[in-house]
């Protein structure tokens, strides 16, 4: 775009991008420094033998497991639904579904709450994994069924007249065809689900029920705050992330971008 | 398609599960609002408008309410700002290009829950940005950032700055790829200069990005709960507090539901109609632009 005739001006501009990520690197250098302050090593070796820990990134992936589960195949049912099977009055009930795409968490916090010990919500994943997954379902009905909106209706028509039925249509066309929209809202719903904080704070007490967002407060609670063992939880919790975010780059960008480019 | 097979029993779980969770707990929410109801399960008796006359008359209320709208002005205009200038510096030549777009995305995959910690260690008195005042001799303007009431928004506004650039960014990147090159080679030929360019060309290409974002800034803004939580419990002196935090302080930490909940259903009312004037505002412009 910005046009560097000079190698002058191109060492200008590498130097002022530089200058300006700055920023963004402090919080990580404060991380990865603090960490290592005090005891080293040791505070990492403290950290993991926190008994149960794996717990925690167990129950993370469960949750998210189920969730992206919960999400994927309802997802792909109603764009298929929606865009290319016979449905009455289907703008109704599509927007009665985009309704509910600006509503806020913690406008279910006061129904589940009230509910919660009449129904048993404290420490059942389900209290967490069906208003996650409720919640991004509107938002991931739109952008797939917009994706499908884009695969010609003649694909499914031939299949029809050769006689393949609904349900082969939707296996051997739809999920094939709309892949690519798909991975995007897989890791939408797996970047969602496990940085959740509000709903698994309120309703997952039992600290064998806990998932990573709630490991800080946890290390703070067993270290007295010692700076350096938080620091060295917080890079241990983030760092799974981190990684699956470096080595899918695409995927990730594409799929939080998603969301905005429709 | 109207010879196409029935599609109900397809768009019926995603619609009774979205549909009829939120709408349960909207009603219910509704329903408990109108109660004086302390505790969980309990139940409680019926007040009509009470817990509503109660919110519009607290000045926590307002305050909340300011703080979502200071907020949503100042991460708005430094996000899309720095956006555009980040996406335009790295569709120009530079080196190591990727390197630069992961250090500027990674904040925005990284759970907030498990950065909070570290931001408040950047934000300590003893820590970096203090640090980072004093050697460059700006020793005066070092301060308890999280602990006094003067700066304890800003530092929300900046971690929440922080953690979503990346995500403006990688908007603005995809739609600057968009641009012909042909425009910006005629613009150049025409004599326009680098700044000249971006204010022409670029930003008004990029418009329906700026857009999209002022929309997901509002929404952000009006259900901001982790950052101001996890940073400052909205203190102090509720001098950081939000919807969220105020909701959630009063549903969670003194069960008074109703009052809560009364909360939930005016943020409510908030974030659809705020929706529907813009979404209206923004079908006017295109109908305007498609009469031009």
């Amino acid at each position: 775009m910005f046009e560097s005739r000079s190698t002058l001006s191109r060492v200008f501009l590498q130097a002022a991008l530089t200058f300006m990520v700055i920023p963004f690197l402090i919080p990580l250098y404060v991380m990865v420094h603090g960490s290592f302050q005090g005891q080293g090593l040791g505070n990492y070796e403290a950290v993991l033998a926190v008994p149960g820990l794996a717990l925690f990134f167990r129950n993370s992936a469960f949750i998210a497991l189920c969730t992206i589960g919960i999400v994927y195949v309802t997802t792909m049912m109603a764009a298929f639904g929606f865009s290319k099977l016979r449905v009455r009055r289907r703008e109704v009930f599509f927007w009665m579904m985009l309704a509910a795409l600006t509503l806020p968490e913690v406008v279910l916090l006061s129904p589940l709450f009230a509910m919660a010990a009449e129904v048993g919500l404290y420490n059942t994943f389900w209290a967490v994994i069906i208003p996650i997954a409720a919640l991004q379902v509107p938002f991931t009905v739109l952008l797939t069924r917009i994706y499908v909106d884009g695969i010609p209706d003649d694909l499914f028509e031939a299949a029809r007249i050769d006689g393949a039925g609904t349900l082969r249509m939707f296996w051997h066309l739809l999920l094939p065809l709309s892949r690519p929209m798909a991975v995007a809202v897989v890791v939408l719903v797996l970047i969602n689900t496990w940085n959740a904080y509000l709903l698994p704070l309120v309703f997952l007490i039992d600290p064998s029920y806990q998932v990573v967002t709630l490991l800080p407060q946890y290390f703070q609670g067993q270290y007295n705050d010692d700076q350096t063992k938080v620091l060295a939880g917080a890079l241990l919790t983030a760092l799974p992330t981190i990684i699956a975010y470096i080595s899918l780059q695409k995927y990730f960008e594409r799929g939080l971008a998603a969301g905005a480019l429709k | 398609m109207n010879l196409a097979p029935p599609g109900y029993g397809w768009i019926a779980p995603a619609f009774v599960l979205s549909v009829g969770v939120i709408y349960f707990c909207i009603a219910y929410s509704a329903y408990i609002s109108t109660q004086e109801w302390k505790g969980g399960s309990a139940g409680g008796t019926f007040v009509g408008f009470e817990n509503y006359a109660e919110a519009l008359g607290n000045p926590l209320f307002w305050g909340a309410l300011r703080h979502t709208l200071i907020f949503f002005l100042l991460v708005s205009a430094t996000q899309i700002g720095m956006g555009i200038v980040f996406a335009a510096m790295l569709h120009s030549q530079v080196r190591l290009a990727v390197v630069y777009k992961v250090i500027i995305f990674m904040p925005v995959v990284i759970a907030p829950a498990i950065m909070a910690p570290v931001h408040r260690a950047v934000f300590a008195s003893d820590g970096p940005i203090n640090w980072i005042l004093i050697h460059i001799g700006l020793g005066d303007l070092a301060q308890p950032w999280l602990a006094q009431t003067s700066t304890s928004l800003l530092v929300v506004i900046a971690v929440q700055i922080w953690s979503t650039i990346g995500f403006a960014f990688i908007l603005f990147y995809a739609a600057m790829g968009q641009i012909e090159p042909e425009v910006v080679e005629a613009a150049r030929i025409d004599g326009a200069g680098n700044v000249r360019l971006l204010w022409a060309i670029v930003v008004p290409s990029v418009r329906g990005t700026i857009f999209a974002l002022l929309i997901l800034n509002v929404i952000a803004a009006l259900k901001l709960f982790d950052y101001p939580y996890l940073l400052t419990r909205g203190g102090p002196v509720y001098t950081s507090d939000f919807l969220g935090t105020y909701i959630f302080r009063e549903a969670v930490s003194l069960s008074n539901l109703g009052y809560a909940s009364a909360l939930a259903i005016l943020l409510l009312i908030l974030a659809v109609a705020i929706s529907v004037v813009v979404s209206l505002r923004s079908r006017e412009r295109e109908v305007v632009r498609a009469d031009v």
